[in-house]
């Protein structure tokens, strides 16, 4: 069943409001703003951080590290992905490297990143290691799920190599990841603020959200966690509209 | 004859596949194969077409020629629309304008122009079967060659896709080599039909189409009737 045919507005609108509810009774019932702020100490607090002088430039900050390494990390999936389907070598090469990122604990990952590189670079590392696998094997299923029987038909009908690249291989790698672009784009987002957190770049939301947690201000933490939802949904609708737009998915 | 296969053998492993296949394609004309399931068929269409090696035997006219196919599926390109679908087999063998205009001109001759930005999901069965029957009759080849073209069509849809294949091979001089293992559809379409044996297959019977149109119906039923007897071994 289709995720598009399974969804319905009213329900997930009851499931909104649920959540509201549980988080005004557990605030209620705790009553301690440090371990569970109420919805009004947290719109207090949002509203402290988005007139703060530095805010725009947090969270453009944020964005663009997680956008160019997001790209950054699209660029290499689709290269290394479509040498490893073409090279024998290439492609047992990547094996213990995907084995190493998928087994090694993300946080040990970090802190070698903290020890070698810039912190303005760690975050973007770290978004990196994340979203890399899935994004290769993304790539690499694009090219090696491309139905045998149609690369057969063109084979018969003598269709040029070329034109298999152009008119096959590239639609199939970008289908596939145009499935999962939304999740792999919001998973780098969140492993860009893990980044920043630890990392403490000038300006930064994951560095933010380190000094509200230093402070025990922990509605300033449920702020930025609303702010970055937002974000995270911006980018959602940006990613749809560019798809709407450039009709990438019109045949489904 | 200038379409020929000669005393062809094919063995996968120990097992004898094709065992000293000679037949005729008339030019111009359907050639229907029949035989038992597994019997060698599509081995044989494969030699034929030259994506399957023989172990012995010759295949005469078809290696330097350019040959069209149809397969059981549509095998349409679901990110392609039915115009840029058949666009795909064109690219290369002829400039761009000649390519739009011929395609403009089939889908116009079958009265499909309206579908030409449609995409394969917005089709049923039997009309993605028929734009793959279209793009082998808009390839420019000489010879076509139909492997059990119908098998996934339901009844209805079947009637529709022959009646389309029927007027397109009325239209376009093509030598048809059709398998199938439906008698009707071989009488409906064959010019010739040939009937192979169980495996290790041989030719059984060859019967031509005056055979069969030229006599009365209870020569057509015992004809088919023989046909049957065979293929049911």
């Amino acid at each position: 069943m289709k995720d598009s045919t399974l969804r319905d507005k009213k329900l997930s609108t009851i499931s909104k409001v649920t959540l509201i509810i549980i988080w005004i009774v557990l605030s209620e019932l705790i009553d301690n703003q440090v371990i569970f702020p109420t919805i009004k100490s947290t719109i207090k607090s949002l509203m402290e951080i988005v007139k703060s002088p530095n805010f725009i430039k947090i969270i453009t900050s944020s964005i663009l590290r997680s956008l160019w390494g997001f790209l950054i990390c699209l660029f290499f999936a689709i290269l290394i992905g479509i040498l490893s389907s073409i090279s024998k070598f290439v492609y047992n090469m990547m094996i213990p490297i995907l084995n190493f990122l998928s087994s090694v604990p993300t946080m040990a990952i970090i802190i070698l990143a903290l020890i070698w590189l810039h912190n303005e670079l760690v975050p973007v590392f770290v978004g990196f290691i994340m979203v890399f696998p899935i994004l290769y094997e993304t790539v690499q299923k694009g090219i090696f799920n491309v139905d045998k029987k149609i690369l057969e038909m063109c084979k018969l009908y003598k269709v040029n190599k070329l034109t298999i690249i152009r008119d096959i291989y590239i639609p199939s790698i970008f289908i596939n990841i145009s499935a999962i672009f939304d999740s792999a784009l919001n998973t780098n987002l969140k492993m860009v603020i893990a980044g920043e957190a630890l990392s403490q770049p000038r300006f930064a939301i994951g560095s933010n959200l380190q000094i509200e947690k230093m402070y025990l201000n922990t509605s300033g933490v449920f702020a930025w966690i609303i702010i970055i939802l937002l974000i995270s949904k911006l980018l959602s609708y940006i990613t749809k509209t560019v798809k709407r737009f450039t009709k990438i998915n019109k045949w489904m | 004859m200038k379409y020929r296969v000669s005393n062809i053998c094919k063995s996968y492993g120990d097992l004898k596949v094709l065992d000293n296949i000679s037949i005729d394609f008339p030019e111009n004309k359907t050639t229907c194969i029949m035989g038992p399931s597994g019997c060698g068929k599509s081995t044989l269409l494969n030699i034929i077409a030259g994506i399957l090696d023989m172990d012995s035997g010759e295949v005469e006219g078809f290696n330097d020629e350019t040959i069209s196919f149809v397969f059981q599926e549509d095998r349409l390109i679901e990110w392609k629309s039915v115009a840029d679908n058949l666009r795909l087999v064109l690219k290369g063998k002829m400039d761009k304008r000649d390519i739009e205009t011929i395609i403009d001109r089939y889908l116009e001759s079958v009265n499909l122009k309206e579908y030409k930005n449609y995409y394969p999901r917005d089709l049923s069965g039997g009309m993605k079967q028929r734009i793959s029957i279209l793009r082998a009759f808009i390839y420019p080849s000489k010879v076509l060659i139909m492997d059990e073209p119908f098998k996934s069509l339901d009844i209805n849809n079947k009637h529709i896709v022959m009646e389309f294949l029927k007027n397109l091979k009325d239209r376009e001089k093509r030598t048809c080599i059709l398998v199938t293992h439906d008698v009707e559809e071989a009488i409906a379409l064959g010019d010739r039909i040939v009937v192979l044996s169980h495996k290790p297959s041989r030719v059984r019977k060859v019967i031509d189409k005056p055979c069969i149109y030229d006599k009365k119906d209870e020569y057509k039923v015992y004809i088919k009737s023989q046909i049957e007897d065979i293929l049911m071994g």
